[in-house]
């Protein structure tokens, strides 16, 4: 066998696996949404966006996203500086750091639902401590507001563990070297972080991000759990029209609507968050 | 070598061949018995397993199991009419299908055949007897949705209710009562005690279509705007009030009954079931209020039938005799949860939690004013139906817009449902 077939030879059995379980189900999903009896038809889209739940969905998604990504990243940042030192216990404090990410994310829905809800965990201490004398409702269509903040809060508990894995990874890769000498030359906590830390990190950033932003335009169980379809989101929509109204052009086009965004979202991030490495800026 | 191989695979092929042949030289007959119902993969064991194997040992007749969806029985039946070669021996669907295959000319009648020993339930019966007096099918299983109350909501009753009255289901227990009802609960104990499962998993809009509405206007669908209907909703808006905000997110009720968070609670009987067998002490099941035109309420109806032409029509006979049997009944009852269709069956239904779900069905469906509302058989449409009475749910008492432009705004768009499908508007 002639070496320059090699590569493509060795490349073929990831490319099936991706025509398989991506592309097909994808061109699916554009046949589901864009015809109609065997035709090209835009009847399957107007309906799906003639129903306002979809904007409302779009724009949760969005909402749950803006919110959530940066708050992880900061909570990461901090979490990860933190833990990026000798201490006693180091190992132990990083496991339970990363404890959440092994749990689902409907069992993390349903972790705090229990904690909470009128008769949970956090409702009861805050009583029995007299802080409160009824308890604050988190559940329900009035309370909205509440329900979005109890995703933000299962959410960061959940997922902030991803950014700080790769944050953390990031830092331990940082020369000491560099810190070493700009303490040499005076430089302070805040200005090492600044100058050096952070530009060093940003390509472990943009991983992050990247990663956090695309899972948060599928985000699901959790908004499942808690809020029902009170708030809507995208991937939570597709799954009520396939599931109960059957209606599967419609689930096609929730489904390509979060691919679509994730597309565009992950080109952004590569065009506007170049990432530097110290070594090669001139 | 090979040559040896392969010819004694051939004899062994040819031999094994015969001797099945000669087995079944008897020609034993196998009842093919296709059925929407009891499909999920633990119903389907119950099936195999426990339902089926007295009834082979009994009659030696072999029943071949053949779960199916709705539309793919209803393809079948119309291919293999067309061939003119049937191959189901019985069917098990619900009452709309099987009303649709009547309609058809597809079924059997079973006027005169006669079933010893049992009284089936005279309103079942009805549903499965057409305009010209034919039986095409045998009630075989019943579901329903109940309301469950926690005893200690008895303790603050309006004036003029009475516990009897709730669970008998009397003319005094009227949804304006319960709306009194869960208010004094509120007033007195700060706490909205009324449940529905109005999360995005749950039957809430089975209420609104199979209760709320004919109560009140007498019809699931054909009222839909008038102004019995506004004041329906005006109704459920001012309940509301009173009626826990997290029932959004609810799917089902028994957990939030289990843990005290609501007294009184709607949903299906499979729905609540965990929660009487948790704590049969706390809870009884009763009829659903009345409202001004009767008392709606929702009979999921499933019946057995035999196809024209069928291939073995004396063996389905006996296994339609034997799931129709009232210990049979009770059985199917204790596994899946679905309630038995002959008056003996309840009778023989053990002391316990289930006894306590059977007397709360049986109350309800023996209510004088019961007004029995089917769950019309739209197929594939089923779901756009239930969504347009979330949706006015929503827009109505969730968002507060006025109810009659809401309906006004989503009449054409159920009635079309039914137009499409070529039915009466229910």
């Amino acid at each position: 066998m002639r070496t320059r077939h090699l590569p493509y030879l060795l490349i073929l059995p990831a490319l099936a696996y991706l025509l398989f379980f991506i592309g097909y189900p994808l061109l699916e999903a554009l046949y589901l949404a864009f015809t109609k009896n065997g035709t090209f038809s835009l009847e399957t889209v107007r309906r799906a966006t003639s129903d306002p739940m979809f904007w409302k969905a779009l724009k949760y998604t969005l909402a749950f996203a803006a919110v959530i990504v940066p708050l992880q990243l900061v909570l990461a940042l901090i979490l990860a500086l933190a833990v990026n030192r000798a201490f006693r216990g180091k190992d132990l404090a990083i496991y339970v750091l990363v404890i959440p990410l092994t749990i689902s994310d409907v069992a993390a829905g349903l972790i705090w639902y229990t904690m909470l809800s009128d008769h949970g965990f956090m409702n009861k201490l805050l009583m029995n401590l007299g802080i409160i004398s009824e308890p604050i409702h988190f559940f329900g269509y009035q309370y909205r507001n509440m329900e979005f903040l109890a995703i933000v809060i299962a959410e960061l508990w959940r997922a902030t563990a991803i950014v700080f894995v790769i944050i953390l990874a990031g830092l331990q890769m940082i020369s000491r070297e560099y810190l070493e000498a700009a303490e040499v030359f005076g430089a302070g906590y805040w200005t090492r972080l600044r100058r050096i830390v952070i530009p060093m990190l940003k390509p472990s950033i943009q991983s992050a991000l990247i990663i956090r932003t695309l899972f948060a335009m599928q985000v699901f169980g959790v908004v499942w759990i808690l809020a029902g379809r009170d708030i809507p989101v995208l991937a939570g929509e597709g799954f009520y029209q396939l599931t109960e109204i059957k209606d599967y052009g419609v689930a096609s086009i929730y489904a390509l609507t979060i691919a679509l965004l994730s597309i565009v979202l992950g080109a952004l991030y590569v065009k506007f968050l170049k990432a530097e490495y110290l070594e090669v800026r001139q | 070598m090979r040559k040896i191989g392969g010819v004694l695979l051939a004899t062994l092929l040819l031999a094994a061949v015969m001797v099945s042949g000669c087995i079944g030289g008897k020609e034993e007959a196998k009842v093919v018995w296709a059925s929407t119902q009891l499909n999920p993969p633990e119903e389907r064991a119950f099936v195999l397993e426990k339902l089926l194997p007295p009834f082979k040992d009994e009659t030696g007749i072999d029943v071949e199991f053949v779960p199916l969806s709705y539309a793919d029985l209803s393809t079948r039946l119309a291919g293999e009419m067309e061939a003119g070669k049937v191959t189901i021996d019985v069917i098990g669907d619900l009452h709309g299908g099987l009303d649709y295959f009547n309609s058809q000319g597809w079924l059997m009648d079973l006027s005169d055949k006669k079933l010893e020993g049992r009284t089936f339930i005279e309103s079942f019966m009805k549903y499965a007897t057409d305009k010209d007096g034919k039986i095409f099918y045998i009630p075989w299983m019943s579901a329903t949705y109940v309301m469950v109350i926690n005893k200690d909501a008895f303790k603050y009753l309006p004036a003029g209710l009475t516990e009897e009255d709730v669970i008998k289901g009397t003319e005094k227990w009227t949804y304006d009562a319960l709306l009194e009802w869960a208010k004094n609960i509120y007033e007195q104990t700060g706490k909205k005690a009324l449940g529905f499962p109005a999360g995005p998993k749950g039957l809430f809009h089975r209420f609104l279509h199979g209760y709320l509405y004919p109560s009140f206007t007498g019809y699931e669908a054909k009222n839909f705007d008038t102004p019995e209907a506004v004041k329906m909703w005006n109704y459920l808006k001012e309940l509301w009030q009173y009626v826990n905000p997290t029932s959004t997110t609810w799917d089902s009720m028994a957990d939030p009954l289990l843990q005290g968070e609501v007294l009184i609670a709607w949903d299906h009987t499979a729905r609540i079931k965990n929660a009487i067998e948790t704590k049969p002490d706390q809870f009884v099941v009763v009829p659903v209020p009345r409202g001004p035109k009767g008392r709606g309420f929702i009979v999921v109806l499933a019946g057995l039938a035999i196809p024209k032409n069928a291939p073995h029509p004396e063996e389905a006979w006996k296994l339609i005799d034997y799931l129709t049997r009232p210990e049979v009944q009770v059985e199917i009852l204790k596994n899946v949860g679905f309630f038995p269709t002959v008056k003996e069956a309840a009778d023989a239904v053990p002391e316990g939690p289930l006894k306590i779900l059977a007397n709360g069905v049986a109350a309800q469906s023996s209510t004088k004013d019961a007004l029995i509302v089917m769950i019309p058989n739209l197929g594939e449409k089923g779901g756009e139906f239930s969504a347009i009475y979330r949706e006015a749910f929503q827009r109505i008492v969730l968002q507060g817009e006025d109810p009659a432009k809401v309906t006004a705004e989503l009449k054409p768009k159920l009635y079309g449902l039914f137009q499409e499908k070529g039915l009466e508007v229910p």
